[in-house]
């Protein structure tokens, strides 16, 4: 076989190597099923919402996929690699901004950033460079002599979105990013996310601003009571299909308006029925007839 | 083609982080947490330099008292060993040595909620970083091994030791390599226990147990430690204590102590010796093992909260019940309401979500107990040979760990105290049914105490004392809640008591802190001085003529402080949002 061709097939191999691929993923507490059998597949480069009403287990999921969780059962691939062999290398290889944020109060931002860098074994020089780039990139360069227990709520999140891509990571995984931070932040932080994707880089992020989600991602997974019941990009997703345990596909849902539906009401209608199609009740029947 | 691919999913794969950047990283990070916590927060204006100087003066009087307690038993242990061996008493460093891992293992313990409380790091939080598992366990051996026991623990070891090798130079190298692995075991040890300790206090059913166990060990100790009081006079020859560190030697010979005594004095017999270093070492690796097992799932990720676990997929008509129930509560009180009401409709709503909270905190229930049996063992021991004071003594000690929640009216609520800032209700309500609750628990508590003492005493109570004892009572109530009630509009940050220098405190917390304790101690101890004057002139009722305007002008200024509490508030909303409001 000639050289070329090998390196095209191997090329192939590499691109078609999901970077989050999980099998059966449960996770249980207790009697409570938080997490069922999720078989989740992000391709390398996509930039994936997840999405779920609250208590779905959305932050679950991001916990066993970012090795803060050990799952039940099943198995989770990042980037090729099983977290159950690797997690280490998995953690090198991945950048994450949890729902806690995880920061140390009792450090200033310069700090944190520079502890974060050397942790994920950047010299000293590197590390130093990127807390400066970083620093003036989210707009806290004038605050980094200020603890970060003194910081708002919006600042703590640029700064943690900051440690986590400080060592370049190919995978971010975001649990609710944009929340409180201010419109001229999130515009800065979506134009950094994208200019990574168009890098290479995969982002998984979670957000109950749907209207953020259509604008930033191409595909989309949706949980529910700890079961992801749709998959895929948001043309399949529009189209109808994408239904996970269900028949319905692109070709055989009617095309009417599909392009006009938004990603709120194709979200309301997968979540407001269950795996069978059927009806499901998502709020209380109560009128509350006394508000105004 | 497959070596490549390889190479592609993960490409620094290959280039470990080295150990040693880890290492120093988190050891910055801990060098830093600390720096910033002593010089960040600088005071600038007068108020703050007040709080400053109050700092100051807590470390001075502390300090030396700190020093005491380490000195004491590092030299004590140095002297005992030498004692044991130059008295050709070896058996004497079997106690000497179970001792010392006692200590050391009390002190860890009790200071680790302590640490907890004031320490903004959590080590298992390192498990996000790529770390292997053989590096988590090392750095969390390392994180936090500068503690007072650790310190302590280690010293008293190797002034151990040196007392050893000086009592006889041939036992100085063994004494220093068994004791070293001996420190090594404690460090462990300790380790060991937090962790599992963390892992099984997550639960609630065994935290209200440990409670439970730990207020009757204490009990128990005190009451053991009462009953041989008596017996105690002849000597330290005929002691309990004496007889019992005797006669544990033959059991200690199966334990990490005797081990580590045996390893020592054996020095002579190289394969005994060896035999019994060796149970020390398998010690320490068993201790190490099972710190590991713990410290592996926490690596691997759990989730210790239990609120998940409870948690069940609801209908939404049981969803419905559940939030009538919670939110409603407060609504419930103030509307369903008889035609004549007791407390007006806010002050009941309050009344009952302070009675919903304490009914839920059944260690906080069973803590009401725990005085009123201290105040049966006290009476065959301190009050047994001081009459006079029983009375105000046992109130004293009763109402001592209930006074502190007059400190806390808003700190406690914490960020649930916005409720009460948004909602159209004056705040003196909120606080004046706050206060009733503490003053109900306060009165119950000062009640049952003074039933006890009347079942107890062995003569009749003075009237002059009864008076003089429940004007007292008011006065120390009455000055508490005036304080209280201030100190809560001023520093709202809830108030821990034996935390002088409150966690994330701003300087008027560190003050009132202090300010606290002076007020709480100084109230309730006022009582010694003026029953020491009646003695003087000989005049029982002196003491109810000094504590009825006192308690008079307590009561007068609590009223002041709530006719004002209002407007105080009002004027004080940006510091109740800065301190309470903010996750």
């Amino acid at each position: 076989m000639p050289a070329a061709c090998i390196v095209v097939s191997s090329y192939k191999q590499i691109m078609t190597t999901p970077a989050i691929d999980t099998i059966a993923l449960t996770r249980r507490f207790g009697d409570f099923t938080a997490v069922h059998n999720v078989n989740l597949r992000v391709d390398a480069g996509q930039f994936f919402g997840f999405l779920g009403p609250n208590g779905a287990g959305k932050s679950t999921t991001i916990k066993m996929l970012t090795g803060l969780l050990a799952p039940t059962s099943g198995s989770i691939r990042i980037l090729g690699e099983d977290m159950k062999d690797n997690p280490a290398e998995i953690k090198r290889q991945i950048g994450v901004v949890p729902e806690g944020m995880a920061l140390f109060g009792r450090l200033t931002a310069d700090e944190y950033l520079r502890f974060v860098g050397r942790m994920y074994g950047l010299d000293r020089a590197t590390t130093l460079q990127r807390t400066r780039e970083l620093l003036e990139f989210m707009q806290l360069a004038e605050e980094q002599k200020k603890l970060i227990a003194d910081f708002s709520h919006g600042m703590q999140k640029k700064l943690a979105l900051a440690a986590a891509v400080i060592h370049g990571p190919r995978v971010l995984f975001l649990d609710e990013p944009f929340e409180g931070v201010d419109a001229v932040a999130a515009g800065t932080l979506k134009a950094m996310l994208q200019r990574m994707i168009t890098r290479g880089a995969t982002v998984f992020l979670t957000s109950h601003v749907l209207e953020i989600v259509e604008r930033l991602c191409t595909h989309v997974a949706i949980i529910h009571r700890g079961q992801l019941v749709a998959q895929g990009s948001l043309e399949e997703l529009r189209a109808g299909g994408g239904r996970v345990g269900q028949k319905a596909s692109a070709e055989e849902a009617e095309p009417v308006d599909a392009k006009h539906r938004s990603l709120e009401e194709i979200f309301l209608e997968i979540v407001g029925t269950d795996r069978e199609g059927n009806p499901a009740a998502t709020a209380p029947e109560q009128e509350l007839s006394w508000l105004s | 083609m497959a070596e490549l691919a390889a190479a592609q999913r993960l490409p620094a794969c290959a280039r470990d982080i080295p150990v040693r950047t880890q290492l120093l990283a988190v050891a910055w990070l801990r060098w830093r947490i600390f720096v910033n916590s002593i010089f960040r927060r600088r005071p600038t204006g007068a108020r703050q330099a007040v709080g400053l100087a109050f700092s100051i003066l807590l470390r001075l009087i502390l300090w030396p008292f700190l020093a005491m307690a380490a000195i004491g038993p590092i030299a004590g242990s140095g002297f005992f060993a030498w004692m044991a061996i130059a008295e050709n008493h070896p058996q004497s460093l079997f106690p000497l040595f179970a001792g010392i891992g006692l200590l050391w293992q009390f002190v860890a313990i009790n200071g680790q909620s302590f640490a907890a409380a004031v320490s903004s790091f959590d080590p298992s939080s390192l498990a996000r970083f790529p770390l292997r598992f053989g590096r988590y366990l090392v750095l969390r051996t390392l994180i936090g091994l500068l503690t007072p026991s650790t310190i302590v623990g280690c010293l008293a070891l190797l002034a151990a030791a040196v007392g050893i090798g000086v009592a006889k130079p041939a036992l100085a190298f063994p004494a220093v390599v068994v004791l070293a692995v001996y420190a090594l075991m404690n460090i462990f040890l300790t380790r060991m226990i937090e962790a599992w300790m963390e892992r099984w206090l997550a639960n609630r059913r065994f935290r209200e147990l440990f409670s439970v166990l730990m207020a009757l060990m204490a009990i128990g100790f005190q009451f053991l430690n009462f009953q041989r009081a008596p017996t105690r006079a002849p000597g330290v020859a005929n002691s309990g204590l004496f007889n019992f560190v005797h006669g544990s030697s033959p059991y200690l010979n199966w334990l990490p102590p005797g081990f580590a005594a045996n390893a020592i004095l054996r020095a002579a017999h190289p394969f005994a010796a060896l035999a019994q270093f060796a149970g020390l070492l398998a010690s320490t690796a068993l201790f190490a093992g099972v710190f590991a097992i713990r410290l592996h799932k926490q690596f691997l990720g759990e989730l210790l909260s239990e609120s998940l676990s409870r948690r069940a997929p609801a209908s939404p008509i049981a969803r419905g019940r559940v939030l009538s129930q919670a939110t409603g509560a407060v609504a419930m009180a103030a509307a369903a309401q008889p035609h004549r009401p007791v407390f007006p409709p806010i002050v009941a709503a309050c009344l009952r979500k302070e009675w919903l909270i304490l009914r839920g905190n059944p260690a906080q229930l069973f803590g009401m107990l725990t005085p009123l049996i201290f105040i049966v063992i006290l009476n065959r021991s301190v009050f047994a040979r001081h009459s006079t004071y029983f009375l105000p003594g046992a109130i004293a000690y009763a109402l001592f760990g209930v006074l502190a929640g007059l400190y806390n009216v808003f700190g406690a609520d914490g960020l649930g105290v916005q409720v009460y800032l948004l909602a159209p209700i004056r705040l003196r309500d909120v606080i004046v049914a706050k206060n009733l609750m503490s003053l109900a628990v306060i009165v119950a508590q000062a009640g049952l105490a003074w039933v006890v003492v009347s079942v107890l005493a062995r003569a009749p109570i003075p009237p002059s004392m009864q008076v003089s004892t429940a004007l007292w009572t008011v006065f120390v109530i009455a000055a508490n809640l005036a304080v209280g009630t201030l100190r809560s509009i001023q520093a709202p940050r809830k108030f821990v008591p034996g935390q002088a220098q409150q966690r994330r405190g701003t300087p008027t917390n560190r003050t009132s802190g202090l300010l606290i304790m002076l007020v709480l101690f100084g109230s309730l101890a006022l009582q010694v001085p003026v029953t020491l004057l009646c003695r003087i002139f000989h005049e029982p009722w002196l003491a109810a003529w000094i504590f009825g305007p006192l308690a008079a002008a307590a009561v007068l200024a609590y009223a002041v402080v709530l006719r004002n509490a209002e407007q105080l508030i009002l004027g004080r909303r940006d510091l109740f949002a800065e301190e309470l409001c903010k996750a």
